[in-house]
């Protein structure tokens, strides 16, 4: 058991260089002067705390945009990643390589010429500046994703066991559900969250296809940071990931408790 | 296969023609070089403007959201919407909405000036001559200002009107260094006694950027780069003084000037945290802000280059492509008001725009009694020791010409 | 030939995606040549690409995200492996641990540069504990890691986001892996060791080998950590065609474009090369399908 030593203790220095950083966080955001070499703070304050709940952006509003987003994204992206999971892993055809090479598509593009080509796509469309357009290309974001995670599980369970229902007389939309879906739950799971985080997450994509009307959190929070102000930049900072987090958590504890039900019936 | 793409492809083209088919409605729009103020005004009423502009400032975030959109609100029914953009992404924005075709955008009113401007207006990203239609131009600006004229010597024409004013500061702190440097010789003299222990910001941040034109100006003059051509031989040679000055400087700053850090908020904190003794800034009463809200010592306070430091202007312009540009002149009008100058310059420490022979006595002694607080120069030192900017069209030049013959050498 | 079908009618949605991506490159491709008619460039020109291709600045930015990128995905697809080993061995995969890893892919990269500034830098908190601890006396004694030409506080930043995003893409295929097939190697003797190199591993590559791929093509195309984080000269190039593209001349435009152009090529380019190189590598070991 040498072995599990040596890990457990790779785990923890992994904990500790994942939440030192967020310690620092709340250390900053209470901070109003900290100079080296003090270890804490020299003076405290609670300026930026009254700033992110009271100040000149409407926290709730830009949580409550920046959140149905992501819910639609990781839902869109995850069903577009199931589809083509599917068709790459039991179907054959001719062209499959194109198919993967499609899927990395958005990954190849790097987001500053991304953001840019399809801002002049969509403005063509005439979804420039609408939810809609940033919906969709937080979608596409996510999808190379969705896509390769989708794509390892589904080719890793196959056909064999839809098959087995279809014998038994269950008709293909009833034997995905029943037989393979559970089965794929943990990677639909890994797929909602990536799809959830990266549309979240979004700051560049959002502000040029949004146009700045479509307001996340994100995009608020980019400017303090690069403003300087790191008490400020903190807590906004703090403010993201924490709810972030909480989202996430909560999706896999609704997919969870949903996954037992299944399992009771 | 091959059919679903064309099917895909005749269903994305149908698309684009329904979008396109929607945006022929601007007929019957009030011709604004027609109309009178008072129409503009009716027409304004209950539209919204949107104000697209650097959002990293909270305080003027504050004051916008506070103060000027509930004032647009109260007096004009109109809704102030501010979005905090960079001003090459919106003019980013603003080509893609050029090149699209799109007749109606989204932007309003754009803060802006400078190199930006020019390129703007060059482009015909801007809605055009407005100034004059003003009511408070005439009431509150010095229309024959050099900066109400030129916007780093770009003629405005009417194209943008006055928001704020700024003027690069240095400050340091007099506990931890007494001595305040008021010229390049004594910077030089400066940077050897603390060595390792300043910097300026890497070009092309804004004001790394403006230190790097006024150090020119300190060692070459200003007055011969207002009509130079933007060639990078030429520019170089004029310069040349200034490049062996500032690479003299190079072995006593930080990192041995082999490297600068990326924006004056980094050189800010780094300054804060005491790995710098000296910090520069264009907001000439920023000291006293970080002094009220603790970030720095009460010992810090600002200071000057004897022969001067540049000061520009800030402006607010249209977009070309303005969903409703009688509400932006209506926007714009109001916030060059005396009111709401006054409300910036005591909530935000911003250099007012108006001039002050215009002012009534009621409103000079408002301005007057404004509490300017620490660590500061008065207004009036600050604009005895004003210089105008270079050029728009010099300036990327000079950054590049920086970046091959300072950095690391 | 219904198969076919049915196959087709699942990738519609993939194929619209692609052909918004490809429109995007391809208005952005159109630029880069010199064709951009709202500012009265009307004639396709390679000049651009050449100027680009032929500037010494180009080679030295190119030769620093090359460096940056290769070096942190290497080192993130090592240590993420090893982690994500770590999380199926002592955590089966689940619990807290798992949602911990989480935190840092949903933190923004510009999130992270401000942990870099406020932990590494000569002020930061590791130089305080260090003088704390007495081992320097002044901030200038601590080593430089960030803004150097070595890049090194722009690949800890890019590994600090990128480990954990290893690990996690990985999971779901390795948790399974290990749970049925590595178990019934363990179940008929090989140590556990054994059965983690010899079948969970090679089993589980495969998203490896893709989060390599996406984090190196991340790290070569990504701007924002080596703008915040990198030295004034040499700039990474994502970094040297962002500054370019904004430019405030507009009609600068195509000079940026066919830095991005470059970019986008190169990227193509190693992601086909990649792709061949894992082909064959995957096939060897008997993880290809």
């Amino acid at each position: 058991m040498r072995r599990n030593v040596l890990l457990r203790l790779f785990l923890a220095a992994a904990v500790l260089c994942i939440l030192l950083p967020a310690a620092v966080l709340v250390l900053w955001s209470a901070a109003a002067r900290w100079s080296w070499p003090s270890l804490l703070p020299e003076r405290w304050s609670a300026r930026t705390v009254r700033e992110l709940l009271f100040g000149s952006q409407d926290l709730w509003r830009l949580l409550g945009s920046s959140m149905s987003l992501g819910s639609g994204a990781a839902g869109l992206s995850t069903l577009i990643g199931l589809l083509t999971a599917r068709a790459v892993s039991l179907y054959d055809f001719p062209g499959k390589g194109l198919v993967r090479f499609a899927g990395l598509l958005p990954l190849l593009i790097p987001g500053t010429v991304f953001a840019t080509g399809i801002h002049l796509v969509l403005l063509r469309l005439g979804l420039a500046d609408t939810a809609a357009g940033v919906l969709l290309v937080h979608v596409m974001t996510a999808l190379p994703y969705s896509i390769a995670i989708l794509t390892d599980v589904t080719a890793a369970l196959g056909g064999a066991l839809e098959e087995q229902a279809a014998v038994l007389g269950a008709g293909p939309v009833r034997a995905f559900f029943a037989v393979s879906l559970p089965e794929l739950m943990p990677g639909v799971l890994s797929s909602l969250s990536m799809a959830f985080i990266l549309s979240y997450s979004q700051y560049f994509t959002t502000l040029i296809v949004g146009g700045g009307r479509v307001k996340t959190l994100a995009l608020v929070m980019v400017p303090y940071i690069q403003g300087g102000d790191r008490s400020l930049a903190s807590v906004y900072a703090l403010a993201f990931t924490g709810s972030a987090l909480l989202v996430s958590a909560l999706f896999e504890a609704l997919i969870r408790h949903w996954q037992k039900r299944g399992d009771r019936l | 296969m091959k059919k679903l793409a064309a099917l895909l492809l005749a269903l994305l083209m149908a698309l684009s023609l329904t979008a396109c088919s929607g945006k022929d409605e601007q007929a019957e729009k009030l011709d604004l070089s027609a109309a009178s103020w008072d129409q503009i005004v009716d027409a304004a009423k209950g539209t919204t403007v949107t104000f697209y502009g650097w959002g990293g400032d909270e305080d003027r975030n504050n004051w916008l959201a506070n103060v000027g959109a509930p004032y647009m609100k109260e007096h004009y029914g109109i809704t102030l919407e501010v979005v905090g953009m960079n001003i090459d992404e919106i003019l980013a924005k603003l080509a893609g909405e050029k090149e699209a075709g799109a007749a109606a955008g989204s932007i309003d009113m754009i803060w802006i000036n400078g190199e930006n401007f020019y390129s703007a207006k060059e482009n015909g990203l801007l809605y055009g001559a407005f100034l004059d239609k003003l009511p408070n131009t005439e009431a509150y600006i010095d229309t024959q200002d050099p900066e109400t004229l030129n916007d780093f010597c770009m003629p405005i024409e009417g194209y943008e009107a006055p928001y704020g004013r700024a003027q690069l500061v240095l400050f340091n702190d007099s506990a931890v260094t007494p001595e305040a440097p008021s010229s390049a010789q004594e910077l030089l003299s400066y940077c050897r006694q603390y060595p390792g222990k300043v910097t300026y910001p890497a070009l092309p941040d804004f004001t790394g950027s403006a230190f790097v034109r006024n150090i020119i100006y300190e060692l070459c003059g200003w007055e011969q780069f207002q009509t130079m051509e933007a060639d990078y031989e030429t520019v170089k040679e004029a310069i040349a003084p200034a490049l062996d000055y500032l690479r003299s400087l190079n072995p006593y700053l930080w990192n041995e000037g082999r490297t600068f850090p990326d924006s004056s908020t980094t050189v800010d904190a780094m300054f804060t945290d005491g790995e710098l003794v000296l910090a520069m800034s264009y907001s000439p009463y920023g000291v006293a802000v970080g002094i009220e809200n603790g970030v720095y010592t009460p010992t810090t306070r600002t200071f000057l280059f004897e022969n001067g430091t540049i000061g520009n202007t800030n402006y607010m312009s249209i977009a070309f492509n303005s969903p409703n540009p009688a509400g932006a002149l209506v926007v714009i009008n109001a916030m060059i008001s005396a009111g709401l100058q006054l409300s910036q310059y005591e909530k935000l420490r911003n250099l007012p725009v108006v001039s002050p022979e215009k002012l009534s006595a009621g409103e000079k002694a408002a301005f007057e009694a404004v509490d300017m607080g620490e660590g500061i120069l008065t207004q009036e030192e600050l604009l005895t020791h004003r210089l105008p900017e270079m050029p728009a069209k010099l300036v990327p030049v000079i950054e590049e010409i920086w970046l091959n013959e300072v950095v690391g050498k | 030939m219904r198969k076919k079908r049915t196959a087709c009618l699942l990738l519609l949605p993939l194929f619209a995606a692609a052909a918004l991506s490809l429109l995007a490159c391809g208005s952005v491709l159109a630029q880069s040549l010199g064709v951009i008619p709202a500012f009265g460039l009307e004639e396709p020109t390679l000049d651009y690409y050449r100027d680009a291709l032929t500037s010494p600045a180009f080679h030295s930015a190119l030769l620093v995200s090359l460096r940056v990128a290769l070096l942190s995905a290497l080192a993130a697809a090592l240590l993420g492996t090893v982690l994500c080993a770590a999380l199926v061995r002592v955590c089966r995969a689940r619990g807290a641990m798992v949602s911990l890893i989480r935190l840092p892919i949903l933190v923004p990269h510009t999130v992270t540069a401000l942990f870099a500034i406020l932990l590494l830098s000569q002020t930061g908190l590791v130089s305080r504990c260090a003088w704390a601890l007495g081992l320097i006396d002044d901030p200038g004694q601590f080593p430089q890691l960030l803004f150097t030409p070595g890049c090194g506080g722009t690949i800890l930043a890019y590994l600090w986001k990128e480990v954990p995003f290893v690990a996690y893409f990985t999971l779901a295929l390795m948790a399974g892996v290990s749970a049925t097939l590595g178990e019934a190697a363990e179940n008929l003797g090989a140590s556990p060791l054994r059965s983690f190199l010899t079948v969970t591993l090679p089993l589980s590559l495969p998203a490896v080998s893709q989060a390599f791929l996406i984090i190196f093509l991340f790290a070569f195309g990504g701007y924002e950590l080596p703008l915040l984080l990198g030295a004034t000269v040499p700039k990474a190039l994502p970094v040297y065609a962002h500054l370019a593209y904004m430019h405030p001349d507009l009609r600068q435009r195509p000079a940026a474009m066919a830095l991005y152009g470059v970019i986008l090529l190169l990227s193509a380019a190693m992601a086909a090369l990649y792709g061949l190189l894992t082909r064959r590598l995957l096939r060897k070991i008997g993880g290809g399908r």
